[in-house]
């Protein structure tokens, strides 16, 4: 459904979806992907009213296999000028879903900040003023009270209402957190989008679907899921500390002496721990840890690894305060840190005058999150744009060190020393991302070297990039993907029992590079260049120091040679462009 | 006669490692290269040991149709063509296997079961562009399959061979040799800290050297456990007996399996069971999934 907003009121257009567009996408950030394709007006100002923001659920949503109940947002990223995608998860997504709607689509703009409520009769706009300034969580609450205890709603802090360029949308605290879609949702004048089941989810063989829940759920339980289980994605901190890869201080260390304090094993004994999970999952990664003084937070590597070691901050309640502060406004932490972490070395290098603003001060990252929140005037202003703008801005070569490509600041991965990462963060078309390419998987394996690039790294990096664009589209959870041995038998195995679809595993591996080429076709139209499939300069320039003594390099020339093997082996030309029949496998021609 | 450094090989400053393997074994009785070692065997420690140590390539030098025992995965095997011009003809094949590809490489024979990679290094480190070759003088004896030589020495050495001049001794009267006594090795402390007696240079030779080195405890290792693979107590270091990476994992009760890989010194990371452990060594055991 494409929901037009306009002035007071809102219309909800069917837009039928024929199964060829659908078995070619799955759902998620495939469809997603799609749609974008087919409404984003091309050059389209990413915050303007005409500007598609687009709700997408899945075809495993709804069922009772675990970790399905996921859903993506898609839109045109305010932060990076091309595509970007997110996933959140929860009762929203399956809600959604029973709207009896693929897809939801938002365009246009609101007279007054206000709801979109859909459900299986339609969509309409409520006003809803009072929520003006309230993090996401209160909003949901505020229009559970007013709506009722039937609708689920995804939601924008006040940082969206103000277009800081790295805003989220929420739901239940989970985030579809990066590239600034609660920007998207905010310019439109929308603070919430609500969703209400209506119908229900009938699958093609109920007993097939029911025996591979119990299969998928046992396997849930077993050691390639344990890391998740007993301490969370937290648990990579001081594993990532030991192997030289924990990005500190804005990416000139990859190792902190300080990060046993954040360590997730450390916590666990200090802080009392509780844990959750999303709908639908039996993993129950969610640790949430709590704060002196009162109050709980939850807490995931990222935003420790961005908010702590990146800024160099080392307290872990300085850092917990500083992500709880980022859900309140909702924003990226780690577009927040690594923004904050580059001005912190600005300062350092005299390059912008807020002498404050050091490394290692909890209190001033603090600080530095409320001016990005509130957009104040001078570095709140600055920073709300992200590295790259910042650093256009600031000049005087600062952009060899925003921690950044194509706009997106980078996730907690020393590029230097996971080359196979390297290169998965050079091409990914939302930019630095280790959700669309996690190629430090290779990189730990033990099966290649991590310090010298080559053709292996760039089979590797296509190779999870291929697995995470059909799991982001079906949509099952990441961390369940170990337990999977033959990953695109069982997946087509799952969607034959769900759909019907007498899929095979060459076909979704046909699927999964559909994926990953409309995305990048997204952003060709939209300007995208080889220039923009590259590192920061500090990545190609400077060695890095290891914990062992040896130096960890990774040269332009190196980084290109893997950009262009993984040009060749996607079949694209020396420019990064696909073939026309290529294209014409995207089914984009209306 | 010098190589001077600016000559065919290239600057590029990487090291590889040589090791023959090609020797009769006469006085052993058996094959050295065979020999079990901690659950390998001893040219695979060798190897292994030689593998995480330099940056470039390593090759084992073979004699004509002899069968050797599985190698690390990378490690290279080149063929002696003619058997029985001893070590010289060896150094030959193996420089000229490497001479494209590393400025220098260290040279030993299979059968060194307490090779240290300390050891490797501050002979690599002795090697720089005033020499060819580094000769150590360990344990009072001189050690010419325990040494580093410049790549470039290859066509010298393959020159002398085909003159018949199979003796080392006249190797290192035609090119510029660094002599390295037992104080000038240990004067680097990293090894006056781990191999204080220079037992790196320890062969075995006769099944009695075997016995005696066999029978020596393995390495002290420190192993840490990050992770799920530290729940139930088991975090902070924990110093075990290993020999081999699959011999730590064991002595914690831990299986290298898909879901388990280690970290050496913080640096490579393996699951290779047969990975050679020294004293000194510290073993990370990781999570393979590092989703997050």
């Amino acid at each position: 459904m494409v929901v037009d907003v306009s002035g007071a009121g809102a219309t909800g257009t069917p837009l039928e979806l024929d199964d060829q567009v659908l078995r070619a996408y799955l759902g998620g950030v495939g469809l997603g992907t799609w749609l974008l394709h087919r409404l984003a007006p091309p050059g389209v100002d990413p915050l303007a009213p005409e500007a598609p923001l687009a709700f997408v659920f899945s075809p495993l949503v709804g069922t009772p296999l675990t970790t399905s109940a996921k859903f993506a947002v898609l839109a045109k990223s305010p932060l990076t000028g091309m595509i970007t995608d997110a996933l959140a998860s929860s009762q929203f997504a399956i809600s959604g879903k029973l709207t009896g709607n693929d897809a939801i689509v938002v365009r246009g703009r609101a007279d007054e900040l206000s709801v979109v409520l859909v459900d299986a009769s339609g969509a309409r706009l409520e006003a809803a003023p009072e929520l003006a300034g309230m993090p996401a969580a209160e909003a949901e609450s505020a229009v559970r009270e007013r709506f009722g205890r039937g609708w689920r709603t995804a939601a924008i802090g006040s940082a969206g209402e103000r277009g800081v360029r790295y805003a989220t949308i929420s739901h239940d605290g989970r985030h579809a957190g990066r590239g600034g879609l609660g920007a998207v949702l905010g310019a439109k004048n929308i603070k919430a989008v609500l969703v209400k089941a209506g119908t229900r989810v009938d699958v093609a063989d109920p007993a097939a679907v029911l025996a591979a829940a119990k299969s998928l759920r046992e396997r849930s339980f077993g050691p390639a899921t344990a890391k998740y289980r007993e301490l969370g994605t937290l648990a990579n901190l001081l594993a990532f500390n030991a192997v030289s890869t924990l990005p500190t201080r804005n990416f000139t260390a990859a190792t902190f002496a300080e990060a046993p304090r954040l360590a997730a094993e450390e916590l666990h004994e200090m802080r009392g721990v509780a844990r959750n999970s999303c709908a639908s999952c039996s993993i129950g990664c969610e640790h949430i840890y709590s704060r002196k003084g009162g109050g709980s937070q939850r807490m995931e590597y990222e935003n420790v690894f961005a908010l702590g070691p990146l800024c160099g901050v080392s307290d872990p309640d300085d850092v917990f305060a500083a992500s709880a502060r980022c859900d309140e406004l909702g924003i990226d932490t780690i577009s927040a840190g690594g923004t904050i972490a580059w001005a912190m070395e600005c300062v350092e290098r005299g390059l912008i005058d807020a002498p404050w603003l050091r490394f290692g001060d909890g209190p001033a990252l603090l600080r530095a999150l409320d001016l990005i929140g509130s957009r104040s005037d001078g570095l709140g202003e600055l920073l709300s744009l992200g590295s790259r703008a910042a650093a256009s801005v600031v000049g005087q070569g600062s952009i060899d060190f925003a921690p950044q490509v194509k706009g997106l600041e980078l996730p907690g991965y020393e590029p230097r020393s996971l080359q196979s990462m390297a290169l998965g963060l050079a091409v990914n078309a939302r930019g630095a991302d280790h959700n669309r390419s996690g190629a430090y998987e290779a990189d730990l394996s033990g099966d290649l070297d991590r310090l010298t690039g080559g053709s292996a790294h760039v089979a590797a990096a296509i190779g999870t990039e291929d697995r995470a664009a059909v799991m982001d589209s079906m949509i099952l959870c990441k961390f369940l993907r170990g337990v999977f041995t033959e990953p695109f038998d069982e997946w087509a195995t799952l969607l034959r029992s769900v759909t019907g679809w007498d899929v095979t595993a060459d076909e979704l591996r046909a699927v999964a590079r559909r994926i990953v080429l409309a995305k990048r076709v997204f952003n060709l139209r939209e300007g995208a260049t080889t220039d923009d499939d590259t590192l920061p300069r500090r990545m190609l320039d400077t060695p890095l120091e290891l914990g062992s003594g040896r130096t960890a390099t990774l040269t332009a020339e190196r980084l290109r040679s893997m950009v262009e093997g993984y040009y060749t082996g996607r079949g694209l030309d020396v420019e990064g462009r696909p073939d026309p029949s290529d294209v014409a496998d995207l089914l984009l021609t209306p | 006669m010098g190589v001077s450094s600016h000559s065919v090989a290239p600057d590029d400053g990487s090291a590889a490692g040589i090791v023959l393997a090609g020797g009769r074994s006469s006085r052993m009785g058996e094959s050295k290269a065979a020999l079990e070692w901690h659950g390998s065997t001893l040219l695979r420690r060798t190897t292994g040991l030689l593998a995480r140590t330099v940056d470039g390539p390593v090759v084992v030098v073979r004699a004509p149709g002899q069968a050797l025992p599985a190698l690390p995965a990378g490690v290279e095997t080149v063929d002696d063509p003619v058997e029985g011009r001893g070590p010289m003809q060896g150094i030959a094949i193996g420089l000229a296997a490497l001479s494209d590809r590393a400025r220098i490489a260290f040279v030993c024979s299979t059968d060194l079961p307490f090779l240290h990679p300390a050891y490797v290094r501050r002979v690599l480190s002795a090697l720089d562009a005033e020499v060819d070759v580094v000769l150590p003088h360990a344990g009072g004896h001189r050690q010419p399959l325990a040494a580093a030589y410049r790549t470039a020495l290859a066509p010298v050495v393959a020159g002398m061979v085909t003159h018949g001049q199979l003796k080392l001794a006249m190797l290192f009267d035609h090119c510029r040799v660094r002599r390295i006594d037992d104080a000038g090795l240990l004067a680097d402390p990293r090894l006056r800290a781990l191999d204080p007696e220079l037992d790196s240079v320890l062969n075995v030779n006769e099944p009695d050297d075997y016995r005696v080195a066999r029978a020596r405890p393995a390495p002290e290792i420190t192993v840490q456990r990050f992770g799920a693979l530290a729940s139930g107590g088991k975090r902070g270091p924990t110093v075990v007996e290993a020999a081999t990476l699959g011999a730590a994992a064991a002595a914690v009760g831990l299986p290298l399996d898909r879901h388990v890989v280690a970290a050496l010194n913080g640096d490579q990371i393996t699951r290779d069971a047969e990975m050679p452990l020294v004293a000194g060594d510290t073993v990370a055991f990781l999570s393979a999934d590092a989703g997050g």
